[in-house]
């Protein structure tokens, strides 16, 4: 009861706070330099696109790499566990349904890393989904299924590759002498805005981006439920000794 | 309009400070603080707009909302998800050694 009360008290502060806010009828700061300039410099017609990879480039890397680090914890983690047995998948109907819906979730995925610079969208997105469907065919199919057909090995080097093509991008702009990650300085052609060919190295960016957001959120996935099929399965084995007993 | 979305922001905030509070479960102490990283979220986002804003996306007709905050968003989501996993792989940790993820038994056993 007064756990409740302080989450309601805390609740009415904060409320008290944003009420005295009055509605903004125009932007000031880095936000309007960004909105007037992005097209001009970048060539980018998606502006969010536009500050995550060539404005603040840096800060995605970071971004990036929190996920590289996440990925790392996880395997050391669970790094002693020995994969024993797989989940046995679901029904027929819906092995059926996930194997017609696996192609257009691709094109999905695709789709949305490489309009990124365009429309709503780009790496983190795209990669997202990309995870999805491996995710699919390891609850779907089981993950031994999973394992067979993507391996572990092929989405570690996945997701590196990703990384390096990343820093590898910025290193172009430091060797053309405009400083790490820079766009159109470093040479990219800027192309016409709202063009699939433009905004410079932004598509590339979500490219890399989105190998090593998919590749990763995988990883995850696939080392957590490989854990949780093995407890189960020792659970499983400890129930069938206790009933022979 | 705006002051909805405010309050919104703040009301999923403290579902999830609640949740994190009072239960002992510790899976629902992960679940609570996604909750609360979801107010936060919205928080941010509610802060960009800008009266009768469009997306801001070119070609803009009108003035766009600030698209800062946006991404802003996109890191902390990525990051959430990123330490979501991470307290999740630690709750499967606690639970193999201890059998249990309650934070009360947790603590019996230890002493």
């Amino acid at each position: 009861m007064g756990l409740l009360l302080l989450c309601l008290g805390i609740g009415w502060w904060l409320w008290k706070g944003v009420a005295a806010m009055e509605d903004p009828e125009f932007i000031i700061g880095p936000a309007a330099y960004y909105i007037i300039n992005t097209a001009e410099e970048t060539g980018a017609a998606n502006i969010v696109a536009a500050i995550l990879f060539d404005y603040r480039g840096i800060d995605t890397l970071g971004e990036a790499s929190v996920i590289y680090t996440t990925v790392c914890g996880v395997a050391m983690l669970f790094s002693k566990s020995k994969y024993k047995r797989s989940s046995a998948g679901l029904s027929f109907i819906a092995r059926r349904g996930v194997s017609f819906l696996v192609p257009f979730l691709l094109l999905y995925g695709s789709t949305i890393i490489l309009m990124g610079h365009m429309t709503p969208g780009g790496g983190f997105q795209g990669g997202a989904v990309f995870a999805t469907v491996t995710i699919l065919l390891c609850i779907v199919f089981g993950s031994s299924f999973e394992m067979s057909r993507i391996k572990p090995k092929t989405k570690e080097t996945i997701e590196s590759l990703g990384g390096l093509f990343f820093v590898f991008l910025g290193g172009v702009g430091l060797l053309a002498g405009a400083g790490f990650l820079a766009n159109t300085a470093a040479g990219f052609p800027r192309g016409q805005v709202g063009n699939f060919l433009s905004a410079g190295a932004i598509p590339l960016l979500n490219i890399a981006v989105g190998m090593k957001v998919g590749a990763g959120l995988s990883t995850i996935f696939y080392s957590m439920v490989r854990v949780l099929e093995l407890e189960f399965g020792e659970q499983m084995s400890e129930v069938e000794g206790n009933d022979k007993n | 309009m705006i002051k909805i979305s405010y309050a919104t922001a703040i009301f999923v905030f403290c579902i999830g400070l609640y949740t994190i509070l009072s239960k002992r479960n510790l899976f629902k102490t992960v679940i609570g603080l996604t909750i609360m990283e979801s107010g936060a979220l919205m928080l941010i986002v509610t802060a960009g707009y800008v009266h009768g804003g469009v997306p801001p996306l070119i070609p803009m007709e009108g003035q766009a909302v600030n698209p800062l905050p946006h991404a802003f968003t996109l890191t902390a989501i990525v990051i959430g998800a990123s330490d979501v996993a991470l307290a999740l792989a630690l709750v499967i940790k606690v639970h193999r050694r201890y059998k249990t993820v309650d934070l009360d038994k947790i603590r019996g056993l230890k002493e």
